[in-house]
């Protein structure tokens, strides 16, 4: 693929740009949702999962007698017997075969809470008062959580068949790293470590799966579909062929990606429904979810070097990462190719070096968490662009501002081979600066100080890269683990009906606490001349569906939005067609416009779609021969900007192209004594390009700062040097509430894509990507310490005053 | 998440609900507001076999203020004893250790009585409890007994109840005019359980401290008094240094745990911290007062 032609984008838009009512709204807040736990079919049984109560050991025998003689129980399967009924789950890491997972433990516990047995019972309180009864004998295995000690010689292993902990390791090198460290003035070195924290949906993963062994159709209800092109792997997990699988759409009530291609829960629930012949349903719990989730989010330890001029000139950045990635490595390092993307972040520097090392250890595996590794670049980058400012001495502001790509450099391409498409840096942060009042923040800030209060403030200028290619999957490797995947497609089907009436089908499950139907509204009301309102938006099931990757990567809104462009462009083609016939008119002479056709230089003679979809449904035999009944398009939209990766891997090709960028200023005032982090204020300007709905994109960069906040102040999943998971609900992993939150002021910015529909960039992740940064470098200046943690708890904040009094 | 199961029985009277604890035997337990055994049960820490629901007791449900102090009957919610005149009048110090204690809804179902029988040694009721002073009626099928406040606690979840018995109501002791109280606790986030919290109070005469009570939370098995800095404050006059002196003593003698919220020396830093800061609060209060 080249670069793709850049747009023209329309100088008038009727619907995208307006903050339009969520379409939404109305089912969810009536409590008509139809949430997956509030589905219920007839002679339906539920699961609960026993858990492994050990990090590490070997799995000796497992006595289920006392819970299979509780009345009311009807299966159970346990580790001894589940690869008699099902297939690993689906990997898409280095090695499949060396790091092996199914749906339970098998042989051995890897950490604690991994599923050693399942039992389907009348009702979850029975399913549970069995599952307390079996009785597994462990043989206790040495645990290891600690990333840097598996990395030993001597580590116990968590996969023997890897032969190591580690199940990738590679050193990229990103353009002339060596020449630009010779050329430095200076050099900031620090070691950084990134907490594992992870996303917090309301509503927990859950699945109903339905067998009928006359047509041999497995049918699960699921409210985590995406990735609909991959369920083929899903089918071989079941056992199923891929034709006889069929997964049904609920809503979700939240992912941040702790949904992503989340199908071990639909695996239980389908292995137990096949074996019971009743339909199953399996409703994730929160310790299920937190313990067992698969999501957890990065856990990262850095030794980074930033290389400079005297005058502040960034140059380069060496990387040395190591990450803590459980006990299996579902989606390979997928994670740092979202890092890779914006590895430079908004400045200019000509090369990157990125040694990754992925460890596997006694922890539950990682999964997708808004920003999937990205956030953890960025945190990093800022934090030691804010050191090289310490260094030489410069105002934050002022070491990001001079060091800006410029907006004539775009489309601009980093040492990594990814390109960011439009910007606009300065703009965004003179916004800001405006917005926060910056400037007499600091005359405040010296006022505070004189009186003795620990008030500080902090600036990032941070990027949202947006709309994945699957290529960042593979690209690691020296060969392609499967084929050269370099789409992830969305799908649409517009259909307008004989009254003229349209229906909008989605082929993922779009709704993950986002606005997807809003989004397709608002398009195809901009596209058909139609009010959003009157845009009916549903869901297909995967066995009738089209190719859907669903939300990720802050992607959906731009290919759903190409979607419904391309499907609009087939519909107005064939109504052209049938107006011309109509309206006895040459259709190069027809224009569209306000929903119709009308002969140009005639505005009276004109055909409403309306009418022109009356006959195409009901008249076909009154119309041109070549016209089959009927008004209805689909569109696949294919990733719009990918290329392939050098066999050297020296340059990874383009792979994240629709580049955001956002700028927070937070002022904070902390309690030396307590640590206890309070907010002033908290000002925070984004540019997404063209914005679609200005008030779901604020709500998600204040959901996303508040997430962003949560991961830099209080969350992490705590596990101990046993192994032993220390917060597993939400008494001990702490989530910021409303009543922790800034009161955020956000503003935006908008520099248009020239390659998408409309200019439009992602927007979803935005906010976590930034608040750890601005946050970390406001607390810093308050106390005059420096982070290099998180989460910066407040007793971790204690220790460091106490370290720098000291 | 699903309790195992058990049996519920209401009681209509105190007399009924002893009467059903002596029958139903060991594994009954007494549901008040639920706030803490209903999650614990579905937790699967606690299963008992058996609930006795008090909470539609009209005997239960009385709470009034005279000349012996605060009486408040098992039933009352918290948020109802939070922002009673009586309270605010005789207890302020347990007043604000209720607004403290979860969110508005929980505090609604919620009951002090039932906060202080659980006797989580981290809550904040039950340390103001003891930092005012008081006693828990107990009933059991031998009758009622009074217990003083300072005997009740015994350890984690443990008080000096028998078998058989329920606290029916407690009684705050009144202080008399002059009074300050100061109550402060430290949660890493809004809704999380506090980690570390200081309950006091002092009464001031002639501008000297002559009564002090200074009671921690969440730094031992039980809400802890500090006779120490009690005994620093008697006798004193309120400045920053008694304060400090009193805090460090507060803090000096006490050993907590370590759990996933807090070091046992970042907890041991909170006490002193939280105990200068209650006290100078209180004894802003008690001047006013005075």
């Amino acid at each position: 693929m080249t670069i793709p032609k850049v747009r023209q984008h329309p100088e008038h838009l009727e619907w995208v740009g307006k903050s339009i009512p969520r379409v939404e709204d109305p089912k969810f807040l009536r409590g008509r949702g139809n949430y997956i736990d509030d589905y219920e079919v007839p002679n339906m049984l539920e699961v609960a999962v026993a858990r492994s109560t050990m990090a590490h050991a070997k799995i000796l025998s497992i006595d289920t007698s006392a819970a299979e003689a509780v009345p009311g129980v009807v299966a159970i399967v346990t580790s001894e017997n589940v690869t008699d009924h099902v297939n690993p789950m689906p990997d898409f890491g280095p090695s499949p075969d060396k790091h092996t997972w199914y749906c339970l433990a098998v042989d051995k516990v890897r950490y604690m809470g991994e599923g050693v047995a399942v039992v389907a019972a009348t009702s979850r309180a029975v399913a549970e008062d069995a599952a307390e009864l079996i009785e597994v004998t462990y043989e206790p295995l040495e645990p290891l959580t600690d990333m840097l000690e598996a990395l030993e010689e001597d580590a116990p292993l968590i996969h023997e068949a890897l032969g190591s902990n580690i199940p990738f390791h590679r050193k990229f090198t990103f353009g002339d790293v060596d020449g630009d460290f010779a050329a430095a003035d200076v050099i900031v070195r620090d070691t950084l470590h990134w907490g594992r924290s992870g996303g917090q949906p309301l509503e927990t993963v859950g699945a109903v799966a339905d067998y009928d062994a006359a047509t041999g159709m497995m049918t699960i209800h699921v409210n985590s579909m995406s990735f609909t092109h991959f369920l083929f792997l899903l089918a071989n997990t079941l056992r199923v062929p891929s034709n006889k699988l069929d997964l049904q759409p609920h809503p979700s009530g939240g992912s941040f990606g702790a949904k992503f291609f989340e199908v071990k829960t639909a695996t239980i629930a389908a292995m137990m429904a096949r074996i019971t012949g009743r339909p199953v349903k399996f409703m994730q719990d929160r310790l299920d979810n937190i313990a067992n989730g698969d999501h957890h989010g990065s856990d990262r330890y850095y030794e980074v070097e930033l290389a400079a001029k005297a005058d502040g000139t960034l140059l380069s950045t060496r990387y040395k990462v190591v990450d803590n990635y459980g006990a299996y490595i579902q989606f390979g390092v997928g994670q740092h190719g979202n890092s890779l993307a914006q590895a430079v972040g908004p400045y200019r520097m000509s090369s990157i070096g990125y040694d990754l090392t992925a460890v596997l250890t006694n922890k539950c595996q990682q999964g997708a968490y808004r920003g999937f590794g990205s956030e953890v670049g960025n945190w990093i980058l800022e934090r030691m662009v804010d050191l090289m400012a310490l260094e030489l001495g410069m105002d934050p502001v002022d070491i990001r501002r001079m060091n800006f790509i410029q907006p004539d450099q775009f489309p601009y391409f980093i040492p990594t081979g990814n390109v960011y498409d439009s910007g606009d840096y300065e703009a965004v942060l003179n916004k800001t600066m405006e917005l926060s009042d910056y400037k007499g923040w600091r005359k405040r800030q010296a006022e505070m100080r004189a009186e003795g209060r620990h008030v500080g403030i902090g600036v990032c200028t941070c990027q949202e890269r947006s709309v994945f290619s699957a290529t960042e999957f593979w690209f690691w490797f020296d060969e392609p683990v499967a084929a050269p995947v370099t789409s992830a497609p969305e799908s649409v089907t517009l259909k307008v009906d004989a009254m003229g009436a349209v229906t909008a089908t989605l082929y993922s499950n779009a709704s993950w606490g986002n606005s997807p139907e809003t989004m397709v509204a608002q398009f195809v009301a901009e596209e058909l001349g139609i009010k959003p309102e009157d845009v009916s938006v549903v869901y297909a099931g995967s066995n009738q569906g089209m190719p859907a990757t669903g939300p990720g990567g802050s992607r959906f809104t731009i290919m759903v939005g190409g979607a419904v462009e391309g499907a609009s462009q087939s519909i107005r083609a064939k109504a052209a067609k049938i107006a011309a016939h109509l309206l006895e008119a040459n259709e190069d002479d027809l224009v569209w416009e306000e929903g119709g056709f009308a002969v140009r230089g005639s505005p009276d003679q004109r055909k409403e779609l309306a009418e022109i979809a009356l006959a195409a449904h009901m008249f076909k035999h009154s119309l041109p021969e070549e016209i089959e009944t009927g008004l209805e398009a689909s569109h696949v939209q294919d990733h719009p900007y990918t290329t392939m990766p050098n066999p050297e891997r020296t340059n990874l090709g383009v792979f994240y192209p629709f580049v955001g960028h956002a700028s927070h200023v937070v002022v904070v005032e902390v309690d030396p004594e307590t640590g206890r982090v309070e907010f002033l204020d908290y000002a925070a300007v984004h540019d997404c390009g063209t914005v679609v709905n200005p008030r779901s994109v604020g709500g998600q960069v204040i959901g996303g700062t508040v997430q962003g906040l949560g991961s830099t102040l209080y969350e992490e999943f705590l596990y101990d040097e046993d192994g032993v998971l220390r917060t597993p609900s939400f008494a001990e992993y702490l989530i910021p509430s409303a009543l922790d939150s800034p009161t955020l002021r956000v503003g935006h910015n908008e520099t248009p894509s020239p390659y998408t529909p409309y200019g439009i960039k992602g927007g979803g992740e935005a906010g976590r990507m930034m608040a750890p940064s601005a946050i970390c470098a406001a607390i810093d200046d308050a106390l005059g310490i420096r982070i290099r943690r998180l989460p910066a708890t407040p007793e971790r904040i204690v220790e460091m005053v106490d370290a720098a009094n000291s | 998440m699903k309790s195992p199961p058990f049996e519920y029985h209401r009681a209509g009277s105190a007399a009924e609900a002893a009467a059903l604890l002596g029958e139903l035997g060991f594994d009954a337990r007494i549901l008040a507001g639920g706030q803490s055994l209903i999650p614990l049960m579905n937790l699967r820490l606690a299963a008992p076999a058996y609930l006795v629901d008090i909470t539609r007791a009209p005997d239960l449900a009385g709470i009034g203020a005279d000349g012996g102090g605060l009486h408040i009957g098992a039933a009352a919610r918290q948020r109802t004893v939070e922002l009673h005149t009586d309270t605010l009048a005789t207890a302020p110090v347990l007043s604000d250790a209720i607004s403290n204690a979860g969110q508005v809804p929980v505090r609604h179902q919620g009951t002090v009585v039932g906060s202080i029988a659980h006797a989580d040694p981290s809550a904040e009721v039950p340390a103001a409890f003891k930092a005012q002073g008081g006693t828990v009626t107990a009933q059991g099928s031998g009758g009622t007994r009074e217990i003083p406040s300072e005997d009740f606690f015994e350890g984690y979840f443990t008080t000096a109840l028998a078998e058989g018995e329920l606290v029916t109501a407690v009684t705050v002791d009144a202080w008399p005019a002059g009074t300050g109280h100061g109550f402060l606790e430290f949660s890493v986030t809004a809704e999380s359980w506090p980690i570390a919290l200081a309950a006091v109070l002092i009464h001031t005469s002639g501008g000297k401290i002559d009564r002090a009570s200074v009671v921690l939370g969440g730094v031992a098995e039980v809400p802890l008094r500090r006779p120490e800095a009690e005994a620093i404050l008697v006798g004193s006059t309120p400045s920053a240094e008694a304060f400090e002196a009193a805090a460090e003593a507060a803090a000096a003698g006490i050993e907590p745990l370590s759990d996933s919220f807090g070091s046992g020396a970042y907890r041991k830093k909170l006490a002193r911290v939280l105990t200068r800061r209650a006290l100078t609060t209180a004894a802003e209060r008690a001047g006013g007062k005075a």
